[in-house]
């Protein structure tokens, strides 16, 4: 009955740099967005899924990189 | 109060002698030696007994006893036997204990039985070896001192092992703390050795057999009670225990009469010895990002020290703790995940320590709050020793249904207790993911408002300018649709002078096509007359200022349409009317009729664009 210790699923070394990546991707591509959304007239709601996605995983890791592991 | 349980045991033993008291199952303890270790403020008894079974039957349980005003007190007990003989022997293995009440037996005193591994046959001997650990029996005497004095306790105990059987020989030693001794009970075979005095050897006792003793002595020991102890660990699946421990800390010792002078505090020599300062609290190794705040802010006297086996963290409260005194606050600290949750048999278990981690700390009462992440099912605790429990819920970051939380209570813990708990849980690692998911929804739907925010009017007043744009645009679409119609009659009317010149090669009649001619130019004057005012006014909105360049395209084209086609039926009337042959009339319109076929072609599409707008 050898107990084997769980860890988290990404390397906890590795959350200040995820959440500086992935929030980087994320808040360009929101920028990305808003001068679209400014500028045309048409439908674009697949490029809001993928802007949400970066945007999302980008406050989670900088949310847990300062400690408060959610 | 401190000779009133003494004497009340003396009657009670004569009582006892009196009576005929039932015989306890014929065990003999051979040898007794007690350790008791007062050095803390915890009073730690040490005791080997050897069982002899001088009886005829095979006994299974052994009967633990102490007086009642120990009893009462008893915080932790742990008995065990040695396996193997000789001097290697150190395989201790715990037995279950239990408290009971068996009849006759006195009411002022407590009994515990412990369970036997095997039947001990006639003849057998066994070894145990018991730890006890007393709180509150170490009574400060005076009571009230002022910050000068020194710090007197009293210990009460038996020099004689009260048992219901029989013992052959025992002895007792008391370790004191290296100070002062104040006074001590002289019994025969007594001697004061250093700081320890020991009593005995006695042989030969009977059942029941006890002569009280006292010790009064200078205690050192800081005397700090946690009165209440809140302990709260949190796992999160992403890579840390959080623990938050929340104390109320109370001097029990001599309570401080009189004046707190600072001066003489911090004097030469200083005086108060009877209060603490420090705390040291043992933290697991690799604790990290570790606080010390109470209600007012962070406490800063506080220093750490760590290693790759422990990390030792000293804190000193705001002031010092005199007797009776107290201060509140709390300590919180991060441990990593690895080290504390395990998996096995498909279920995970957190293998944590359950007491606080300061050492000599006494708690009245100690309630530990594991909290476990969101999802987990299956929850249950495994305890070296009994607790109560209950299951609560607990509202965090991101939580739709509230993490469950496993509340354990004690009172009268010691750092005896500190001992690992395990609960164990199930969990998918799906529902990690439940926790970025709710954060990018929470983002789409903020971004889905946005759009559907710059795409609905919600103008009020007729004046407005979406409104009057869209009253502008949709002239510019009715205009436009006019405008498709006169094409529309247009293209009906070259299709009609085609017609006539294929009458024409059919009947030769040139007469009637001319005619033909004639009516198809004159309508196509006046639609194009029709045409003029719509254009202007798609010039002048400023809505349509992408679409009447195309309009404009669109009319040039059909015009010059209009005008080849034209051409092109004059020079065939003239070919019949000279009579010439079909073939020279063929050479002559075929360039034309290429640019009308292209013409036409170009005009269509514009039609096409304009009707998607």
């Amino acid at each position: 009955m050898a107990a084997k210790p769980i860890a988290s699923p990404i390397p906890v070394l590795m959350y200040p740099t995820l959440s500086v990546f992935t929030l980087a991707i994320g808040l360009v591509i929101t920028a990305i967005f808003f001068i679209y959304e400014a500028t045309s007239s048409r439908k674009n709601c697949s490029l809001g899924k993928e802007l949400a996605t970066a945007t999302g995983f980008g406050s989670l890791f900088l949310l847990l990189a300062s400690g408060v592991y959610v | 109060m401190k000779q009133s349980s003494v004497v009340d045991l003396l009657l009670l033993l004569l009582a006892i002698a009196v009576l005929a008291s039932p015989a306890f199952s014929d065990l003999v303890l051979s040898k007794v030696e007690r350790r008791i270790d007062v050095t803390s403020q915890i009073a730690r008894v040490t005791k080997t007994l050897k069982v002899v079974n001088s009886g005829s039957e095979s006994v299974s349980e052994f009967t633990l006893t102490f007086p009642k005003f120990l009893g009462n007190n008893l915080a932790y007990l742990s008995v065990a036997h040695s396996e193997g003989k000789g001097k290697s022997k150190r395989n201790l293995v715990n037995l279950s204990v239990e408290a009971t009440n068996p009849k006759g037996i006195p009411d002022s005193i407590s009994v515990y039985s412990v369970a036997l591994p095997k039947a001990l046959n006639k003849g057998d001997t066994l070894t145990l070896e018991v730890v006890a650990a007393f709180t509150n029996v170490l009574q400060p005497f005076p009571e009230k001192i002022s910050q000068g004095d020194i710090h007197l306790v009293m210990l009460q105990e038996s020099a004689q092992y009260l048992s219901p059987y029989a013992v052959e020989s025992q002895s007792l030693s008391i370790k004191l703390p290296n100070a002062r001794i104040e006074s001590y009970t002289n019994l025969d075979n007594t001697k004061l050795q250093g700081s320890e005095i020991k009593y005995g050897p006695y042989k030969n006792l009977p059942q029941y057999s006890y002569s009280p003793i006292v010790v009064h002595f200078e205690s050192k020991a800081a005397f700090a009670v946690a009165e209440k102890l809140v302990r709260e660990i949190e796992v999160s699946h992403w890579g840390n225990v959080q623990v938050t421990e929340h104390y109320n800390i109370v001097h029990r010792g001599a309570q401080l009469k009189g004046e707190f002078s600072r001066l003489d505090f911090q004097g030469r020599p200083p005086s108060g010895v009877s209060a603490f300062r420090h705390l040291l609290a043992r933290l697991p190794p690799r604790a990290h990002s570790i606080y010390y705040r109470d209600d007012i802010g962070n406490i800063s006297t506080s220093q750490m020290q760590s290693d790759s086996k422990k990390t030792e963290l000293l804190i000193e409260p705001r002031f010092p703790l005199f007797g009776g005194w107290r201060t509140f606050f709390t300590i919180g600290y991060g441990l990593p995940l690895s080290d504390f949750l395990f998996a096995s048999e498909g279920k995970r278990f957190l293998n944590i320590s359950f007491g606080s981690p300061m050492i000599d700390l006494v708690t009245e009462k100690l309630i530990v709050q594991v909290v476990l992440p969101e999802g987990s099912k299956d929850i249950s605790v495994t305890t070296p020793f009994a607790v109560k429990q209950s299951q609560e819920i607990k509202y965090s970051h991101l939580d739709i249904v509230g993490r469950p939380v496993v509340v354990l209570e004690k009172n009268n813990v010691v750092p005896d207790h500190n001992q690992h708990i395990q609960v164990y849980y199930k969990f998918s690692n799906i529902n990690l993911l439940s926790e970025p998911l709710m954060l990018i929804s929470g983002f789409f739907v903020l971004f889905i408002t946005c759009i559907i925010y710059t795409r609905s009017d919600f103008s009020i007043s007729k004046s407005s300018a979406t409104y009057l744009a869209k009253l502008q645009w949709d002239e510019v679409l009715a205009t436009l649709q006019e405008v498709q119609n006169i094409i529309q009659k247009c293209l009906a009317l070259h299709d009609k002078l085609e017609a006539s010149l294929r009458d024409l090669s059919r009947t030769g009649d040139f007469q009637t096509c001319k005619a033909a001619r004639k009516s198809t130019d004159s309508l196509l004057k006046d639609l194009s007359k029709e045409l003029k005012p719509l254009m202007a006014f798609l010039q002048t909105s400023p809505s349509a200022s992408q679409i009447s360049p195309k309009v404009e395209e669109l009319i040039a084209k059909e015009k010059e349409l209009q005008e080849k086609l034209m051409a092109k039926h004059t020079t065939v009337v003239e070919g019949y009317e000279k009579k010439s042959s079909g073939r020279d009339i063929e050479n002559r319109i075929a360039s034309q009729q290429q640019k009308i076929t292209a013409l036409r072609q170009e005009i269509e599409d514009l039609l096409e664009f304009i009707d998607e707008i």
